[in-house]
Parts: structure tokens; sequence; C-alpha cells
């Protein structure tokens, strides 16, 4: 059952950010199961639970209370079980100190939040059906930074 | 050099004493040796004549004898004999005297032998011809031969006492001769050794002199060195110690004293009267300091706390070290300074820093709020706003539609706006991190940027081929960025713009917009064909929000130039711009050569 969906997890403080989110994997149609958390603990105690379903990919905001993105980041390269989720920043900003903070911390891609829809849906798409396995091998810092 | 010849001088002054001492006493054994000879001689002189004497007086006695009994042989009278008889007892008198004063000479004591036998022979031959008389039986014959017998020991005698006489007066002179000898010389040996002398010690007088002028001039130089020495002390605010390390014995200078708030010289320099000002909780480390200062022979600089006279805390700084001016005399010097306001400057810069700190940390905080907590209500309303157009535009009316549009323009603006005002501050950060790039493929990346926008306008920009330089690559890249961006919209409507980029190595007085020295620049021009400006424009537009158009002609925030401005200038270059309205603009920045 798990193989014909994407599994995929966001962590984001943000309501409206939230339904940006589900309402373009909506509008997609791509085979996926979106789950959402309030904030980073939210986020870690699901991971953490033995009964969960891993994501495929992990989406990150940067700033949430209790527990940040980064906070996030690091406990789960940790920890061996969570090895093979992609994870992708997702985040307003685009400051130098964070990407810079999380590539080096092992996140897969840094995605900044774009400001049109179709934009969202676009960057959503694509890393989605993006092969991690591909993208992980050459990856640097100048292909961090996603851009459309 | 003059201290050296003052310390050679007492050897010398030394040995022209011990010579002159040598000197007197030889004059002065010479003067006794000459004394003593003169004495002697003059006494041999005076034997000498005592025994001419006395052998002329036994010649005489002889005489008398021989004369005496002459007479009575000629008148028989016996009176006659008196002398003759007298003769004897003088004559043995007479010969013991000569022989006491001849006893040191060999020859005259062998003559005498000689002179007593003849003596004794002539009296033989008297006193037989007086009894031969007296008895009455002398023949005239015998008598006559008698007398010449006598007469032949008489003449004898004469010739020995005349030679004895002779050979005292030879030995005499021979005595003359050699105390003359001695005698002569001596006058002059005095005479030569007393000049010798003379010159020695005129030599010491003016070496002394000289001496004397040397450490007058010394002194002089001295005390003015310790003038300028206590004027600087004062000026500044130092003083110096010394410890005598033979004597133990301490010295303060004069602001040393002024150092503890006290009149100068006005208590005695001892270690117990300096601990009273040393502040207490900074003993140990003066006690500490101070124990290794014999054995290292230097006292590496440290700081106490002292409580002056006047109760006022001082901050004072201490070092030294030993110094040997000769080499049983060992003085350990030592300077102190008053560093209180050093350290107050100090506390002052700190605080300053840390201000400066808070404020900067303050100014990350408000990037931050531009970078992230400002774009985010922006980004929603441009995603809420998309999501209408997309879902909603045609059940809004007409009206409607047209403020949509101008809420969309507007929401663009403000994000060009946060977006240049954080590129405008993160060309303001304090880390740079400056590493070699080359420049054209900084500008490759700048068009890559700007791909979409060269392909719209059908854009051609030729490049010269730039160099590798030492600076921070991606505010050089944000540069290309903003003056090929800058290029592209501001170009002619209905001709392509052709951007041209030239490089040339400059010496900075060949440039009239650089300052007039030799320094090499490396200068980049970025030449358009675009809509251009008035020159009296050309140092405006690099102010902030500077614009030269309506914002409705030209989209713009009037902050890229200033960035520009920004980066040139972090890179300790310059910037200016050429302007010929309706024919172009000129960009050109000029970057230092290392």
């Amino acid at each position: 059952m798990t193989a014909d969906y994407i599994n995929i997890c966001l962590a984001d403080d943000d309501e409206d950010d939230r339904l940006f989110f589900t309402d373009a994997f909506d509008e997609l149609k791509i085979n996926t199961k979106v789950k959402t958390f309030n904030d980073g603990v939210e986020l870690m105690n699901y991971l953490n639970s033995e009964d969960s379903i891993l994501p495929n990919v992990l989406f990150l905001d940067l700033n949430m209370p209790k527990k940040n993105g980064v906070e996030c980041l690091l406990e789960i390269k940790l920890n061996e079980k969570f090895s093979d989720i992609a994870i992708a920043i997702y985040s307003t900003s685009s400051s130098e100190e964070h990407i810079e903070e999380t590539f080096v911390n092992g996140a897969n891609i840094y995605i900044k939040k774009p400001n049109d829809f179709e934009n969202l849906k676009k960057i959503l798409s694509e890393v989605v059906s993006m092969n991690w396995q591909y993208h992980t091998s050459g990856l640097n810092k100048e292909n961090f930074l996603m851009r459309m | 050099m003059e201290i050296s010849q003052i310390r050679k001088s007492p050897l010398f002054l030394k040995i022209i004493f011990i010579v002159s001492v040598a000197i007197i006493f030889f004059i002065g054994a010479i003067t006794f040796k000459h004394v003593t000879v003169l004495k002697k001689t003059s006494t041999w002189i005076s034997v000498s004549y005592e025994v001419s004497l006395e052998l002329e007086r036994l010649l005489s006695y002889v005489k008398d004898a021989e004369t005496g009994q002459r007479g009575y042989l000629l008148s028989r009278d016996k009176s006659f004999l008196t002398p003759y008889y007298d003769s004897n007892d003088r004559i043995k008198k007479s010969f013991k005297r000569v022989t006491e004063l001849t006893i040191n000479s060999r020859t005259q004591q062998r003559n005498l032998t000689k002179v007593q036998y003849f003596i004794s022979r002539r009296l033989n031959f008297l006193s037989k011809n007086l009894y031969l008389i007296e008895s009455g039986s002398a023949s005239e014959k015998l008598v006559a031969s008698n007398l010449l017998s006598g007469k032949q020991a008489m003449d004898s005698i004469r010739v020995e006492i005349q030679g004895m006489i002779t050979t005292q007066k030879n030995l005499l002179k021979y005595r003359q001769y050699d105390y003359n000898s001695t005698v002569n010389y001596t006058p002059l040996l005095i005479y030569l050794t007393l000049l010798i002398t003379l010159i020695l010690i005129t030599v010491a007088f003016i070496m002394m002199n000289r001496d004397l002028v040397l450490l007058k001039n010394t002194i002089h130089t001295l005390s003015v060195a310790i003038e300028v020495n206590n004027l600087s002390e004062i000026v500044g605010n130092f003083g110096s110690w010394q410890l005598n390390l033979e004597t133990e014995q301490y010295t303060f200078s004069d602001n040393q004293y002024r150092l503890l708030g006290c009149e100068p010289q006005s208590f005695e320099a001892t270690t117990e009267a300096y601990k009273k000002f040393i502040h207490p909780d900074d003993f140990h480390i003066v006690e500490e300091k101070n124990q290794n200062l014999r054995s290292d022979s230097v006292l590496p600089p440290f700081v106490y706390r002292i409580i002056r006279k006047d109760g006022e805390l001082r901050y004072l700084k201490v070092m030294g070290r030993t110094v040997t001016v000769s080499s049983d005399n060992k003085t350990f010097v030592g300077t102190t300074r008053d560093i209180t306001s050093e350290i107050d400057d100090q506390i002052l810069a700190e605080e300053r820093n840390r201000e400066l700190e808070s404020n900067n940390k303050e100014l990350s905080a408000f990037n931050y709020i531009a970078s992230h907590d400002l774009q985010e209500p922006l980004r929603k309303i441009e995603t809420f706003i998309s999501r209408l157009v997309s879902k909603d535009y045609n059940n809004i009316s007409s009206a409607g539609q047209q403020y949509v549009t101008s809420i969309q323009k507007s929401t663009n603006r403000m994000r060009l706006l946060i977006e240049d005002l954080l590129q405008f501050s993160r060309t303001n950060k304090t880390e740079k991190n400056i590493e070699k790039a080359d420049l054209n493929s900084l500008l490759e990346n700048a068009k890559q940027d700007l791909a979409q926008n060269i392909e719209e306008k059908k854009a051609i920009i030729e490049s010269d081929n730039l160099p590798t330089l030492n600076i921070i690559p991606f505010q050089i890249q944000q540069l290309f960025i903003n003056l090929l961006g800058n290029s592209l919209k501001y170009s002619k409507k209905d001709i392509a713009p052709i951007i041209k980029i030239t490089y040339s190595k400059v010496v900075s007085k060949e440039e009239e917009a650089l300052p007039k020295t030799h320094h090499y620049y490396h200068k980049i021009a970025i030449d358009d064909n675009g809509i251009g400006f008035e020159q009296e424009y050309a140092t405006n537009i690099f102010v902030l929000f500077n614009r030269l158009h309506n914002k409705n002609e030209y989209q713009g925030t009037g902050i890229g130039l200033a960035i520009c401005k920004k980066i040139v200038e972090n890179h300790k270059g310059f910037i200016i711009a050429k302007g010929k309205l309706g024919v172009g603009a000129q960009f050109i920045f000029y970057l230092p050569v290392e």
C-alpha cells in the first residue's frame, strides 16, 4: 500500500502556509499522502513513535516555536532510522547564514517559499518527483538552493 | 669614549707615581754613597799627611842622635850626648806611631821593616863609636871606618823614608783620583734623574688636568641628562628607582615620589616605606615578582595598584633590569609608570565595544526581521492574490479586477524594496571573505542571472578578458548584476542594447577621478547605448533612494547604484558615472592593484 503513495510531511507553524501546501498537492494530482505538523515537537513525536509511516520527503520550516527546523534537522540526522528521508528546507528566508547552516547539517535541498501559487505547485511537483540519490551525489552549495 | 679615557688614567698616574718614588730613592742612595766616599777620602788624606810628618820626625830624631854624638866626639863635652840619649826613646815612639798609621798598607809595612833595620844599624854604629872613644882604646882607623859605615846606614834610612813618603803620596793621589771620578759623575746623574722626574710629573699634571676637563664636561653632560630625565619623567608620568645590589640601598627619583602623591625625597627610600602605598590585594604580586629580581637580573613588566597619599587608587606598571657599570658595582634599575589613564581608556573602549556589539546585534536582528518577518505577510498577500486571480478573477467586477492588478503592482514593488534593502545591508556586513576570483566567471554568473532579461531585450554584451583578483566574489558578482541590469533597464525602446565591458590597468594620477598618487588600479568600464543621463546627475545617482526617473516609467528602488558604490568602497576602489542624454552611459569602477 505504501509503495503507491509518496509520503510527505510538512512541519510549519503557519496555518496559511500549511493550507497552501496541502492545496497545492491536492491540485497537483500526484499520488501523495501529506501530513502536516504545527511545530518541531509534534513532528519529532510522530517520527519517533513505533507505528508511524516514515515520509519519503520531509519539508521543514526553520522558524517554529518549541523546536525549530535546525534542531529537528540535527535530531533526524543523528538517527540511523531516518537516513532514507529526504529533507527539504522550506523557509521564507533565503539568508546566507540559514542556507549555509542547513547545508552543513545535511539537508538535501533549500526551498524559498514562493510568492505565487502556481510557482509553489511547480516547485513542489519538481521536488516530489526528484531522483534523490542522483541529486544527493552531486549536491553542492550551488545547487542546494532550489532555483525556479 | 671620554669615560673610558678617564678609566684608564688612574693606572697611568699610578705608574708615574711609582717611577717617581723609585727615582727619588735612587737619588738618595747615590747621595748617601757619595757622602760616605767623601768622608773616607778625607780620613785618608789626614792619615797620609800624618804618616809623612811622622816619618820626617823619625828621620830628624835619628839626625839628632847623630848630631849629638858628633858634637861629643869633637868637643868631648858630655852635654852633647843628652839629645843622643833622648833620641832613642823618641825614635821608638815615633816608629810605633808610623806602624799604627800604616797598618792597612802592606807595602809600607814592608818598607818600615827595612827602615827599622837601617835605624838599628845606624844606632849600633853610633853606640860602638861612643864605646870605643870612652874606653880610649879607639884607633883612628877603626873610628873612621865606623863613621863611614854609619854614614852609609844613614843614607839608606834617608832613601827608605823618602821612598815611604813617595809611596804614601802616590796612594793619596790614587785615592783622590778614585774619589774624583766618583764625584764627577754624580751631579750629572742626579741632574738627569731629576730632569726625568720633572718630565714625568709634568706629564702626569697635564694628564690630570685633561682628565679634570673631561670630568667636568662629563659631569655637565650628566647633570643635563639628569635634568632631561627628570623632565621626561614628569611629562611621561613615570618614575625611576635604583637598588644598589652591594649595599642594598634604594634610591627613588623625584617623580617616583610624585607618583605616590608625595613631595620629592620626603621620606627615606626603603622597601618598608614603599610597601605602605601598595594596595593590600596586590601585595603578593609585588612580593612574588621581586623575589627573582636578583637571580634573573630582569624584572618583567607587571601592573599593580597603589593607594596614593591622598587616598587615590592608581595603576602602576613596573619593569627593570640589572646594569653593571663596573665589575664591582651592580645596580638594579627600574621604571614605574602610572598607567591609570590608559586603564581608564581601556575600560571605556571595552564599554564602547560592548555598545557597538549590542548595536550590531540589534542591526542583525533588524536584518532578520526584514528578511523573514516582513517578507512573510507580503508573500502571503501575493500568494492569496495569485490564487484569487487564478480561481475567481472572472467573478470580480471590472473595477475590482483593476484594484487587484494595482494591489499586485504595489506588492511587487514592496518586495523589490525589501529585497534591495536587504542586499544593501548585506554589503555592510563586517566579515568579508576575501578570496582570489576570476572576474570573467563572475561576469558570466551575472549574465546568467540576467539571462531572461538579456534575451527579452536581445542585448549584446561584449567584454575584454578580465583579471583574477583578491576580492569578495559574491559582492563583485552583485556589482556586475546591478550595472548590467541598469544598462538593460535604461535601454532605448527601439534599439537593442549593446553593452561593452573594457579592462585596463592605470596609474592613479593619470585618471581625473582618482587621487594624484602613484598607485596602480584595475579600471573596468561598462559602456551602453541606452538613454543616458545628464552629466550633472553623475554623482547623485549613487545616493541611496535617489532616482532620475518616475517609477511609472522605469521600475526601480534607487538602491541598486548605492549598493554598487558600497561594494566598490568595500574593495577600497572608486566608481564614477559619465552620461550623455540620449547617447548612453558609462560606469567605471577602479579596484586597487595589491
